[in-house]
């Protein structure tokens, strides 16, 4: 999380935004709780009014896949300042692991179909930050693809209220 | 025409503040969408949807916005809507074309255009109902509502049929 530092980060709704708000909690993070899919929407919406700030949206393979559409804007429009993880783990966790299909369609492929400027694959956490330190010299639309396997935890549930999320994220952005 | 207006209409609510127009083409609101194309203003989207989420983030980084739809989107969009847009008390303006508002119109739109006033209702969206006599009064109205931190819709309705 460090080499994301302060940069503001749009989570996606279910165990990525709680994972997110417990381990590194910060007034830049908008945690999205309901409206599944949407995640990659909003950050850009910001990217697109704020061209000078790295906005990084958290996102999984089952939120993608709801509206991949949203893909097709991002690239069409293509800004250089926003980072796209999505954490694949090919099941719809926060529901009970119902299988989201990411294990035989390519996400990566759809990214670059897409107009995506750079495309990373990565399943390790070492893997996760070289990459991350590499991006922080050049600017172009990115995707990064973090395969990872189903957790053992769940995190707590974010204790801020939608308002207090969104009004706190307009005041420190 | 009865849409003459909708030209007026979009530069009026850009002088009044609106940045940002991000919406799914539909033909009752196409003067107002062609209009806006003219001065790239307009992001044009695969679904309601998502141009509720892109909004909520150009209202995030304080840029105020517009949401433009049919109303089968409408429909498409009830649970962004109440998850996102009045969850979180998102301040945005919505505008609505509204079909099946005339009895002879085709037949996919009748039943959503039946339902659409009282879908509205149900939902708790406060709404106008736009024409060519009162558009600007009720644009007047949204965008204070926006500025006072309230989501709002401006409906047209579709008077013909072709």
């Amino acid at each position: 999380m460090s080499e994301i530092g302060d940069s503001p980060i749009v989570a996606a709704n279910g165990f990525i935004s709680r994972d997110l708000f417990n381990v590194k909690d910060k007034k830049t993070n908008f945690y999205m709780i309901g409206s599944m899919g949407l995640a990659s929407s909003i950050g850009l919406g910001i990217a697109l009014k704020k061209p000078r700030k790295k906005i990084f949206i958290f996102d999984g393979d089952g939120n993608i896949l709801m509206n991949l559409g949203s893909l097709a804007t991002i690239g069409k429009i293509s800004p250089n300042n926003l980072i796209h993880l999505v954490f694949d783990n090919s099941i719809h966790e926060s529901t009970g692991g119902q299988p989201t299909g990411s294990d035989v369609i390519s996400i990566e492929k759809i990214a670059r179909a897409c107009n995506y400027k750079h495309v990373f694959k990565v399943s390790t956490k070492n893997g996760i930050v070289k990459i991350l330190d590499k991006i922080k010299k050049h600017s172009g639309l990115t995707l990064i693809l973090i395969k990872i396997e189903k957790g053992n935890s769940i995190g707590n549930r974010i204790s801020k209220t939608p308002k207090n999320i969104k009004d706190g994220f307009i005041k420190n952005l | 025409m009865t849409d003459n207006f909708q030209d007026q209409m979009f530069d009026f609510l850009f002088r009044k503040g609106i940045e940002n127009f991000v919406g799914v083409p539909d033909s009752t609101l196409k003067q107002f969408i062609s209009h806006g194309l003219k001065s790239k203003k307009i992001i044009i989207t695969t679904r309601e949807e998502e141009a509720i989420g892109i909004s909520a983030g150009m209202i995030l980084a304080k840029s105020p916005t517009l949401v433009f739809m049919q109303n089968a989107g409408f429909a498409n969009s009830l649970s962004t809507i109440t998850s996102l847009i009045q969850l979180y008390k998102f301040p945005l303006i919505f505008l609505i074309g509204w079909r099946g508002f005339k009895k002879n119109d085709a037949p996919e739109h009748k039943k959503i255009g039946q339902i659409q006033p009282k879908l509205l209702k149900d939902i708790g969206l406060q709404t106008r109902i736009i024409n060519k006599n009162n558009w600007k009064k009720f644009s007047s109205w949204a965008i204070n509502k926006m500025k006072n931190g309230d989501s709002c819709a401006l409906v047209i309705p579709r008077e013909f049929v072709d």
